[in-house]
C-alpha cells in the first residue's frame, strides 16, 4: 500500500514538476507568472485526446503531435499576449493581466466550440499493472514517471551545456547584457516559450490519461505554480524537488487521512514553507558583487 | 565599404532623452580608428548614456552614429555584429554562469568552436587569474577579478571598437594601474577604444583624444596631454587648486 502510493505519488509529483519547470523557465526569463500556461496544458490535452480518438494514432506519435501543437501555441501566446507588452517595457502587472485574459479566452474558446463535456482518453493503460515487490503498480504511473524524468533530463542537459542553454540563463540574468554579448532577445524568449510548450504538451496528455480532459483543468497548474513557488521561482531544480514532493505528500494525505483535505493540505504547505523561506526551497542565485 | 575605409566612430549631433530629460545635448565626437580616446565627466554628466546608445540599448532622438562609414544598428546584439563590444558599467557579470560561460556569452555571435578555445586560451593569458577562476561562479570572484573577466567578456567577440565605461569603478589603486596597462595593451593590437572614466588622471595619460562631457554636453576637448594641463580641468577632475593671485 504505500508502495503504491508513493509510486502514484511520484507520478503525479513528476507531472507537476514538468509543469512547474515550464512555469519556472518562462518566469526565469519574462518575471511574471504565466498563468496562459495552464491553459495551453489544457489545449495540449484536448489536442492528445483527439489525436488518439478522432485520428486514431498511436500512443507514440499522439503524444508527438501534441507536444509540437503545445509549443506552437505556447510561442503564440508569447508573439500575441506578451511581445507588444515586452517592446513598451511594461511592468510585469500588464503581462499578468495579458496572461489572466488569454487564460479566459482560451477557456471559453473550449466550451464554446467542444463543449464542457470531460472527455475521457481511451483507456491505454488503465487496467495494465505490473507487480512490484507484492505492490501492484500502475503502467501509467510508471509511464508518467519515465516520460517526465527524461523530459526533464533532456531540458536539464539542454539549460546546462548548450550554447542556446547558456544564452538562456544569460538573458534570465541580465537580458540587456545579454542582448549587448550579442543574443538576439526575441528569439531566446520565444524559444523558452517552445521548450515550455513542450513539456506543457506532455503533462497535459498524463493529466488526460490520469483524470480525463476538460475545459478548466488548467487550474490543477495551479499545483504546478505552487511546486514552482516552493522550489523558488526561477529554480530549475527547485520546480523538480516541489513538484515531487508536492505530488508525494498530496498522495499519502489522500490515502492515509482523506483525499478531501488533499488542497487545504497543499496551500497550507505552500504558506508554511514561504513563511520561513521566503524565496522558496531554492531561492535565486548568489547576488552580484557591486 | 572600400578597403582604404578606415573604421573610424563618428557622432554627429546626438541628442538622447530620458522621458524628458535632455540626457545628451548635441554631442559630437570621432574616434578614429587605432586611438584610444577618453570620455571624462562628473557622474550624470551623461558618459554611460552615451556608450549605451552607441550599444544599440538606448535609442537616440536626433543625431547620426557612423562606424566605418556604415550607420551604427539599433538592436544591441546587430551593433556587436559589427564589431563593437560595451563592457558595462559595474562589469555586470552573469553571477550564476561560471566564469567560463561568461567568456562564451562574450562569444555568443563566433560559431567555431576552435576560434572559441584559441581567444580563451588568449584571455587566460592576458589575465593570468582567469585561468585559475574558470569554473568558479562570476559572482564568487572579487572586484578586481570581476572586472578582468568583464574586459575578457567583451574582447571575445574580436570587436574592433571596444567601449569601457568605469573600468576602474570601485577597485584598489594597484589594480587600477594594471587595468589601465591592459587598456594601453589593447591599442598595441589595433582595438580602437572609448573610454569613459571618472579617474580622469590615469584615463588621460592613455587618451590620444579626450573630450569632458557637462550635463550632456561636450565642455571641452583636445589630446589627453592638452586636457592635463587644462585650468578648468586641473580644478575639476584632477583636484588640483588654482593658487588665487589676484584678490
Amino acid at each position: 500500500m504505500l508502495m503504491q502510493t508513493l509510486v502514484t505519488g511520484i507520478a503525479v509529483g513528476g507531472v507537476y514538476a514538468l509543469m512547474a519547470v515550464g512555469y519556472s523557465l518562462i518566469f526565469s526569463i519574462l518575471n511574471f507568472s504565466n498563468f496562459a500556461y495552464g491553459s495551453i496544458i489544457m489545449l495540449g490535452s484536448y489536442v492528445g485526446f483527439f489525436s488518439l480518438t478522432s485520428f486514431g494514432m498511436p500512443f507514440p506519435l499522439a503524444l508527438v503531435v501534441t507536444m509540437l501543437v503545445a509549443a506552437l501555441l505556447s510561442f503564440l501566446n508569447e508573439r500575441i499576449s506578451y511581445s507588444s507588452l515586452r517592446k513598451r517595457k511594461a511592468p510585469s502587472l500588464y503581462f499578468m493581466i495579458s496572461a489572466m485574459g488569454t487564460s479566459i479566452f482560451l477557456e471559453n474558446i473550449v466550451y464554446a466550440t467542444i463543449g464542457a463535456s470531460f472527455k475521457a482518453y481511451p483507456p491505454l493503460f488503465a487496467q495494465a499493472t505490473v507487480d512490484l515487490g507484492g505492490s501492484t503498480i500502475g503502467k501509467l504511473d510508471l509511464f508518467a514517471i519515465f516520460f517526465s524524468a527524461a523530459a526533464i533530463l533532456v531540458m536539464h542537459y539542454f539549460i546546462k551545456h548548450s550554447r542556446t542553454g547558456i544564452a538562456i540563463r544569460a538573458a534570465s540574468y541580465d537580458s540587456t547584457i545579454a542582448q549587448i554579448n550579442g543574443v538576439n532577445l526575441n528569439y531566446v524568449i520565444g524559444l523558452v516559450f517552445v521548450l515550455a510548450g513542450l513539456l506543457a504538451g506532455i503533462s497535459g496528455v498524463f493529466l488526460g490519461l490520469k483524470y480525463m480532459a476538460y475545459p478548466t483543468m488548467g487550474w490543477i497548474t495551479n499545483k504546478a505554480y505552487v511546486s514552482a513557488v516552493i522550489g523558488g521561482l526561477g529554480s530549475l531544480p527547485g520546480a523538480v524537488v516541489g513538484g515531487l514532493l508536492l505530488g508525494v505528500l498530496e498522495s499519502l494525505i489522500s490515502v492515509y487521512i482523506r483525499s478531501t483535505i488533499r488542497d487545504v493540505f497543499s496551500f497550507t504547505f505552500l504558506i508554511t514553507v514561504l513563511l520561513f523561506m521566503p524565496s522558496g526551497l531554492f531561492g535565486k542565485y548568489l547576488e552580484e558583487k557591486v | 565599404m572600400t578597403e582604404t575605409e578606415q573604421f573610424d566612430l563618428r557622432i554627429e549631433g546626438l541628442n538622447v532623452y530620458y522621458g524628458r530629460i535632455h540626457a545628451l545635448n548635441d554631442v559630437s565626437m570621432t574616434v578614429p580608428e587605432g586611438q584610444i580616446v577618453t570620455l571624462v565627466g562628473a557622474n550624470g554628466a551623461g558618459k554611460s548614456t552615451l556608450l549605451m546608445t552607441l550599444a544599440g540599448v538606448l535609442k537616440a532622438k536626433s543625431g547620426s552614429l557612423t562606424f566605418g562609414g556604415q550607420p551604427l544598428p539599433d538592436a544591441p546584439h546587430r551593433v556587436l555584429a559589427g564589431g563593437v563590444s560595451l563592457v558595462p558599467e559595474r562589469r555586470r557579470l552573469y553571477a550564476n554562469l561560471t566564469v567560463r560561460e561568461n567568456l562564451m556569452m562574450g562569444a555568443h555571435l563566433q560559431t567555431k568552436m576552435s576560434v572559441i578555445r584559441e581567444d580563451m586560451e588568449r584571455m587566460m593569458n592576458l589575465f593570468p587569474i582567469i585561468r585559475e577562476r574558470v569554473k568558479q561562479y562570476a559572482g564568487t570572484l572579487s572586484g578586481g577579478e570581476q572586472q578582468m573577466v568583464a574586459v575578457a567578456r567583451g574582447l571575445m567577440s574580436r570587436p574592433k571598437l571596444l567601449l569601457m565605461d568605469e573600468p576602474s569603478l570601485g577597485l584598489a589603486p594597484l589594480i587600477v594601474r594594471q587595468v589601465f596597462e591592459t587598456i594601453s595593451g589593447l591599442k598595441e593590437q589595433g582595438i580602437t577604444v572609448l573610454l569613459a572614466e571618472q579617474n580622469a588622471m590615469n584615463s588621460l595619460e592613455i587618451a590620444d583624444y579626450a573630450y569632458v562631457l557637462e550635463t550632456g554636453r561636450v565642455a571641452l576637448e583636445g589630446t589627453g596631454r592638452q586636457l592635463l594641463e587644462d585650468e578648468r580641468v586641473k580644478e575639476a577632475y584632477l583636484g588640483i587648486q588654482k593658487k588665487s593671485v589676484e584678490q
